[in-house]
């Protein structure tokens, strides 16, 4: 089932891009454009997480957070200023993590991501057409028949399905899944993309973007 | 050493000072006059003696005997030292041979006595001498009896002037003692006293240093120390005020970086988002379509605020030429423009303007027209009335526009002057406002010396006033 995700963001522009970003990794949203629709919509609903930006109309971001703290729901703010002040309120007031505009979407993904594992809430399976991955088990088959990849092609994987149908470049392949102190030279993402796109036969869904990287393409 | 110290230690130093030399003046006065009342006595004690041996004389010329002589002088001596028993007074009485013919003297007389060198007959000459811890006055004279000298000496113990001396010397020591210690004690409090205003100022200094500049020196002395404390808190008043004013300025441009950086990386976020996502992701041709669209749009919103803040620094800093204009023509000429864009949404612009002829700048003029007919249509719902009226209130000149639309909520009416402020967020982002037409308006009233006013009830319309106050009524009249 997939992820519920409300977005509390009054700039219509801003709320539908992160609405397409996250639907495009299978997430779903609900978009609100000030505090009390929010509210309302979280009393009707219930919601995996929180995307809440601070200056919205009707009922602040701050304020709106200490309204529903009894639903437990893991908060991300987000915020235009990039002041000390705002990140310690958010925070103490309960929120798990929070984003300074403008950023980009990969990192709201991860952010994201890293709540949602925090709070139990991550998938354990994973399914992308044939490939079956179990994420508990760090096992991956094809019609129930397993594959055998190495470690950094598991996580090369995992990444790709994470960021479906968005292309990462390789040197944030290299980052996501070497480690940020890996200095290793990016025909080593290249290397390991080509023997996935073998095992698993995606030839044709592991795309390779120009001037980009490469995508997992449905 | 401390203000208070120095005060002190010169005062006790130059009290002792001034108070030991007038005692010792005065006891070494006192003595030495005593000591000339002495030697006077003793001179004319030795006259007596010596007028009562002349009186004899006549009668010892007639027996002319030595014997008969010192028998006379022991005699006159010896009734002398009776008269005078009470008094350690002495007799001596000596031949020109150097013997004695009389001597009551309990002490040994000098072999060397200088008074008796060249010392004439009828002369009384007088010498001092210590002797045996005692000070005598010996006062000798030489009286011719027979044609034989006889020393005559009369001796006076004077101790007693010198130990009157001493015994005032004491007495002077304790009395000076216990006044030191009586003035140290009264010049201890004196000092303290007079240098407890400057601890305070001290104080206080260090206080408002620390940063407490609200704090003032409490005193209310009328002396130099206390204008001092006076002019000390005006100063700290007008640091103060002049450190508020400053975090008041501070504060100001805070919220302008704070406003401006949102209204910036709104837009950004926008432009950015959409970019990437059509950069990195596999969209369709709506979402094509719609990111472009956003794209565009967000960056014609930027390149509008960049223009209005590009405005802003300039109206701050530029001089401006204000010439004669009349505000009803500037009105006319731009009124086309304005109703163009009113009736985009069913609005009507109404106006009622009295001839005024004003120092304006036209251009700056215009701007402030249309940023306020702007904001009145913003505000406006279909039907409505925006009104822009004209007229003269004594020797001000009035400008208004008048609207009927939502109105500005009591809380932000002193702040809508303010660069980004927007009352109503949502309401202005979709209307593209950054909330920087007012700032500008403000700007322009400035550098034409006029104010601005605002009155506005919630759901019944605002009015936007600028008064001009030029000084004198010219090109009035109604028309």
């Amino acid at each position: 089932m997939n992820k519920k995700i409300l977005i509390v963001e009054d700039d219509i522009h801003i709320s539908n891009i992160i609405k397409m970003n996250l639907n495009i990794v299978n997430y779903a949203t609900t978009e609100v454009y000030d505090g009390l629709a929010a509210l309302e919509a979280i009393e009707r609903e219930t919601f995996d997480l929180i995307l809440l930006d601070v200056m919205i109309p009707k009922i602040d971001g701050f304020e709106l957070m200490s309204k529903i703290q009894r639903h437990r729901i893991p908060v991300i703010f987000l915020t235009a200023k990039n002041s000390v002040y705002d990140k310690v309120t958010g925070l103490k007031l309960g929120a798990d993590d929070y984003m300074v505009k403008p950023f980009e979407a990969i990192e709201l993904l991860a952010r994201i991501e890293t709540v949602l594992r925090r709070y139990g809430k991550e998938e354990s399976m994973m399914q992308f057409q044939d490939v079956q991955v179990n994420i508990d088990k760090r096992e991956v088959t094809i019609h129930s028949q397993p594959v055998e990849l190495t470690p950094k092609e598991y996580d090369l994987l995992v990444v790709l399905l994470k960021n479906k149908n968005i292309a990462l470049s390789r040197e944030q392949f290299l980052d996501k899944v070497w480690g940020g102190d890996y200095f290793g030279e990016t025909r080593t993402v290249d290397m390991h993309i080509k023997s996935l796109r073998k095992k698993l036969h995606l030839q044709e869904n592991i795309k390779t973007i120009y001037k980009i990287g490469y995508r997992l393409e449905d | 050493m401390k203000f208070w110290h120095k005060i002190y230690l010169s005062s006790i130093l130059s009290f002792v000072f001034i108070f030991n030399a007038a005692c010792i003046m005065v006891i070494e006065r006192n003595h030495s006059k005593m000591l000339q009342q002495e030697i006077n006595s003793g001179i004319s004690q030795n006259m007596n003696i010596h007028s009562s041996v002349n009186a004899i004389v006549p009668t010892l010329r007639i027996y002319d005997s030595i014997d008969y002589e010192k028998t006379v002088l022991t005699n006159i001596a010896k009734e002398f030292v009776e008269k005078n028993v009470d008094q350690h007074t002495y007799m001596d009485i000596m031949n020109d041979k150097g013997q004695s013919i009389f001597s009551n003297t309990d002490f040994k007389m000098p072999s060397q006595r200088e008074e008796l060198d060249k010392l004439a007959a009828d002369e009384i000459k007088y010498i001092l001498r210590d002797i045996d811890g005692r000070t005598l006055l010996f006062t000798t004279n030489i009286t011719d009896i027979n044609h034989k000298n006889y020393v005559f000496t009369y001796i006076k113990d004077i101790s007693l002037v010198y130990q009157e001396r001493l015994a005032q010397y004491s007495f002077f020591i304790r009395v000076g003692m216990a006044a030191v210690l009586l003035y140290m004690i009264i010049m201890f409090f004196i000092s303290r006293g007079l240098t407890k205003p400057i601890k305070q100022l001290n104080q206080t200094a260090q206080i408002i240093a620390k940063g407490n500049f609200s704090e003032r020196v409490q005193l209310k002395s009328k002396d130099e120390i206390g204008v001092l404390a006076r002019n000390f808190n005006d100063m700290a008043a007008v640091v103060e005020d002049k450190i508020n004013e400053l975090e008041l300025h501070n504060q100001e441009k805070q919220r302008f970086i704070n406003n401006f950086t949102h209204e910036l990386k709104t837009p950004l976020t926008s432009i950015i988002g959409y970019a990437n996502f059509l950069r990195i992701s596999k969209y369709n041709k709506e979402q094509l379509l719609d990111g472009l669209n956003v794209i565009y749009s967000e960056g014609k919103r930027l390149e509008s605020l960049s223009l209005k803040l590009m405005d802003l620094i300039l109206l701050q800093g530029d001089q401006y030429q204000l010439e004669k204009h009349d505000l009803v023509a500037i009105i006319a000429e731009i009124k086309s423009t304005m109703e163009l864009k009113a009736r985009e949404k069913h609005v009507t612009i109404a106006t009622d303007c009295e001839k005024g002829s004003l120092l304006l700048e036209k251009d700056l003029i215009k701007i402030v027209i249309f940023n306020l007919v702007d904001n009145a249509l913003k505000a406006s719902a279909a039907e409505q009335i925006i009104t822009i009226r004209a007229y003269w209130r004594g020797s001000r000149y009035v400008l208004e526009v008048i609207d009927q639309g939502i109105g500005i909520p009591k809380e932000h009416q002193d702040k809508i002057f303010e660069p980004f402020y927007v009352a109503d967020k949502s309401r202005t982002r979709g209307n593209n406002g950054a909330g920087l037409g007012l700032s500008i308006c403000q700007s322009i009233a400035r550098i034409h010396h006029a104010i601005f006013e605002v009155s506005s009830e919630e759901n019944q319309g605002t009015t936007f006033r600028l008064i001009f106050d030029q000084g004198e009524r010219e090109g009035g009249g109604i028309q």
